[in-house]
């Protein structure tokens, strides 16, 4: 009997993949990442994707204009190219649910006739795809300006636009690598449970990363050259960015070691590990997707358990007391919501562990003494932002974004309560507890009155910004599905915000030279929050009010 | 030429699947001959799903094999699963594609001739009465509208095993009468068709044969006038209720109509 196509003969089949298959699965991947859901519920109708581009190449720019002054290609090479890998290892980090593991996909492929390593494959290129956009946007304009700066000019900057795509499918073979490893080891709810904290770790090690080598370049101006190879094998940037110094005509013996290193790194993530890879991908995945009963039932059992009841305490009624317990399920449950939210707590714990390190947590009712160099005080500060920021956009994306619904068709009087209540659970939950916790640690390193006085003003930093983000952002909770892309748009957001530690400077300055402006300062910040929080409360009442669920 | 063993086109042979302690799907074992529409019954949770998953390759079975044609699902799955085509209960797709893109992967994935796939989408859009909405992205479709597409892209690549898990899902009227025409006019083809639902109806008009599941075993097999007479009942309905339900059906009506009223409550 003719069964259509299949059982044709298979020309394009060589090594287990089919590249039919395979072009088919990255062409329509390719366009799912540039489109956007455009849901009902409040999808952009500009793709995350595009947002994102836009934001990594103003912070590419910034950041090659930022290095070009070294006049050093080896130097210059190795802090734009680290830039870009930073960046990509995060990437693909929190997004990795949907990148690479996507237990999704499963229902709508896995009854095809696809071979395990023509899937995986696919989703290699797709993933090489979706990094080599972030490399251009991230590394090409410091390639361009490179190539316009330095002597050796069209060379360098086609190097270092080759060199800064090789790093960064390396870095994402290197985190896919790690992720496969972990998934073969424990289940996928377990693995996904404990991703979040993975999440939060590797964003503390990249921050340390990030921030510890200026630190030690402030120490050591002489610490990025190609003469002071030895701790540079410790640094893979350096190795992809001796190939950029060969081609500027750099010196050629250490270069040539440290670009070995670059080879044969690559070669390894991107050939053998891979395939590796390959070979169960399609099986493991299958396990992925299928999460047994008896692992629900414990999860049932262990998110009923009861706690301190904090939303009767802090909600005013049954409304608020609603969307209080809807948002606080999904907090608890929702292990995609959960893994965007909690990197960000990785930020400020790595300010607090390398301020530890380099005594840079300095009073900040006390003035530092002259040449103290960066005061991580401020950093703290900063990321201590960040935290609202990150809970104020994740909190609108969910899979189940269709449970917002509620804040429109509610049988209440005012369903504002209800978003209110949603909103309450980020502050007494995870937002005050937080901010005990980091009192508690700094109480270690000074007096408790500044570590009081640092941890008031940056909680109300940063709840002011919450009600900022909640004011102007169109998106109600849980209203939106969570696309590829949507979470890094909004890093690329948060890293254009360093504003806001031009506020936590000015508020330490004020507290130490007249402490009664300091005071007053603080006093309209609070008074600031209140009314935002006032504003957002008239703003939601009216919109959902007027805005009736149409199904 | 695709490779032709003179098999079953389906042989399920003590199927299991366990989870921990729980026991999905209990030895089932099945040989639907070509031609036949088999439909697969059994109450909510009694496994009818796990065992289409496991039977086209989507779960690997704990215990037991599923051979489609001869192939076995879990040994030569490219050739098993080339020869099936699946519409699966949860109504997934690529919903940020448009239907025309979404039926010329499917076709590329089957190796399709490109003129004869984009000639066969064509139609089957036309034929569904979704043709002016092939261009249009899939995320404002209705789930009718997604069936339609599910349907196709399950008939893309004319195979000769059919899993329709709840396939009128959604589906208006018309179109549901004309799917049950089409599985009766594809069985008389040879098309095998492993059909799944709970709208015990359209089972019994339009199978050959039924199957009932209850707690992951096979409790009843055979056509409808012989579960009839095995069960002295005078539909399938009956039939079904007698096989499966675990107390009294009036009174269960009663209760939940006393619940809903709250009658009866001091």
């Amino acid at each position: 009997m003719p069964i259509g196509g299949w059982g044709a003969p298979p020309m394009r089949h060589s090594r287990g993949v089919d590249w039919q298959q395979l072009r088919a699965l990255l062409v329509a991947s390719i366009r799912l990442d540039i489109r956007s859901s455009r849901s009902r519920y409040g999808g952009s109708r500009v793709p995350p994707l595009a947002i994102v581009l836009v934001t990594y190449t103003v912070m590419g720019v910034l950041l090659a204009v930022a290095l070009i002054r070294s006049g050093d290609p080896f130097a210059y090479s190795v802090f734009t190219l680290s830039g870009a890998m930073f960046m990509t290892a995060l990437t693909v980090i929190m997004e990795y649910g949907t990148v690479v593991v996507n237990p999704d996909d499963f229902e709508i492929m896995a009854h095809r006739p696809i071979s395990s390593k023509t899937y995986f494959w696919a989703k290699v290129a797709n993933l090489l795809f979706y990094v080599s956009l972030m490399a251009t946007t991230l590394a090409g304009p410091g390639s361009l300006m490179g190539g316009l700066t330095f002597p050796s000019g069209v060379a360098f900057g086609l190097t270092h636009y080759a060199m800064a795509l090789l790093s960064c499918w390396s870095t994402a073979a290197l985190v896919v690598l790690l992720y496969s490893a972990a998934v073969r080891v424990v289940s996928y709810d377990r693995f996904t449970n404990a991703i979040t904290f993975v999440h939060t770790a590797a964003t503390l090690v990249l921050t340390m990363g990030y921030v510890f080598l200026p630190r030690m370049l402030a120490e050591d101006p002489t610490l990025i050259s190609i003469r002071r190879g030895g701790w540079l094998f410790a640094a893979p940037p350096a190795w992809y960015a001796a190939v950029v110094d060969m081609s500027a005509g750099g010196g050629i013996y250490e270069n040539a070691l440290l670009a070995s290193a670059a080879g044969i790194s690559s070669a390894l993530l991107l050939g053998i590990a891979m395939s590796t890879i390959s070979l169960s991908y399609a099986g493991r995945l299958s396990e992925l997707a299928s999460s047994s009963p008896r692992e629900q039932n414990v999860k049932r059992r262990t998110s009923s358990r009861g706690g301190f009841p904090v939303g009767r305490l802090v909600c005013s009624g049954g409304s608020e007391m609603a969307g209080y317990e809807l948002m606080a399920s999904y907090l608890a449950r929702e292990r995609k919501l959960r893994s965007r939210v909690y990197p960000a707590f990785g930020l400020p714990l790595a300010a607090y562990l390398f301020g530890l390190l380099t005594n840079g947590l300095h009073d900040p009712l006390v003035a530092a003494p002259e040449g103290a160099g960066l005061n991580i005080m401020n950093i703290l500060g900063l990321y201590c932002v960040f935290i609202s920021f990150f809970f104020a956009s994740a909190m609108t994306q969910t899979d189940q974004w269709k449970a917002s619904w509620l804040f429109y068709a509610a049988p209440v009087d005012d369903r504002s309560a209800l978003v209110v209540g949603a909103r309450k659970v980020v502050i007494w939950r995870y937002l005050v507890p937080f901010f005990a916790g980091l009192f508690v640690l700094l109480s270690f390193t000074m007096p408790v009155l500044s570590a009081a006085a640092f941890v008031i003003v940056t909680f109300v930093l940063s709840l002011g910004t919450f009600s900022l983000i909640g004011l102007t952002a169109p998106h109600l909770p849980l209203s939106q599905s969570v696309e590829k892309a949507r979470q890094m748009r909004q890093l690329g957001i948060v890293a254009l915000l360093a504003i806001a530690m031009g506020v936590v400077i000015g508020i330490q300055k004020a507290f130490r030279e007249m402490p009664m402006a300091g005071a007053f300062v603080l006093v309209g910040l609070v008074v600031g929050t209140w009314l935002l929080e006032l504003g957002l409360r008239r703003r939601l009442r009216r919109r959902l009010a007027a805005e009736e669920f149409l199904g | 030429m695709a490779e032709v063993r003179e098999t079953a086109a389906i042989e399920l042979d003590g199927l299991t699947k366990t989870y921990g302690d729980v026991e999905a799907v209990r030895g089932v074992s099945l040989t639907i001959p070509r031609g036949q529409i088999c439909g697969y019954l059994g109450p909510n949770g009694a496994g009818k799903t796990t065992t289409v998953k496991m039977a086209t390759g989507m779960l690997r079975p704990t215990e037991g094999t599923a051979r489609i044609e001869g192939f076995d699902i879990t040994r030569e799955p490219l050739e098993a699963k080339g020869r099936i085509g699946v519409v699966p209960e949860t109504g997934a797709l690529y919903e940020s594609l448009t239907p025309r893109e979404y039926l010329g992967l499917v076709a590329h994935l089957y190796h399709l001739d490109r003129a004869a796939a984009i000639s066969k989408a064509e139609s089957f859009l036309e034929l569904f009465g979704i043709a002016d909405a092939s261009d249009r992205i899939m995320t404002s479709f209705s789930r009718g509208m997604r069936q339609k597409v599910l349907i196709s892209a399950a008939l893309m690549h004319n195979p000769s095993v059919l899993f329709l898990d709840e396939p009128l899902s959604g589906l208006d009227a018309n179109t549901a009468l004309v799917l049950k025409e089409l599985l009766r006019d594809l069985a008389l083809q040879g098309k095998t068709i492993f059909y799944c639902s709970h709208v015990l109806e359209v089972v019994e008009r339009v199978c050959d044969r039924i199957v009932i599941l209850k707690d992951g075993s096979v409790i009843a097999d055979g056509n409808v006038e012989e579960l009839k007479e095995m069960t002295h009942r005078g539909s399938l309905e009956g039939v079904f209720s007698e096989l499966t339900s675990t107390g009294d059906l009036s009174g269960i009506v009663q209760a939940l109509s006393r619940s809903v009223t709250g009658a009866g409550e001091e």
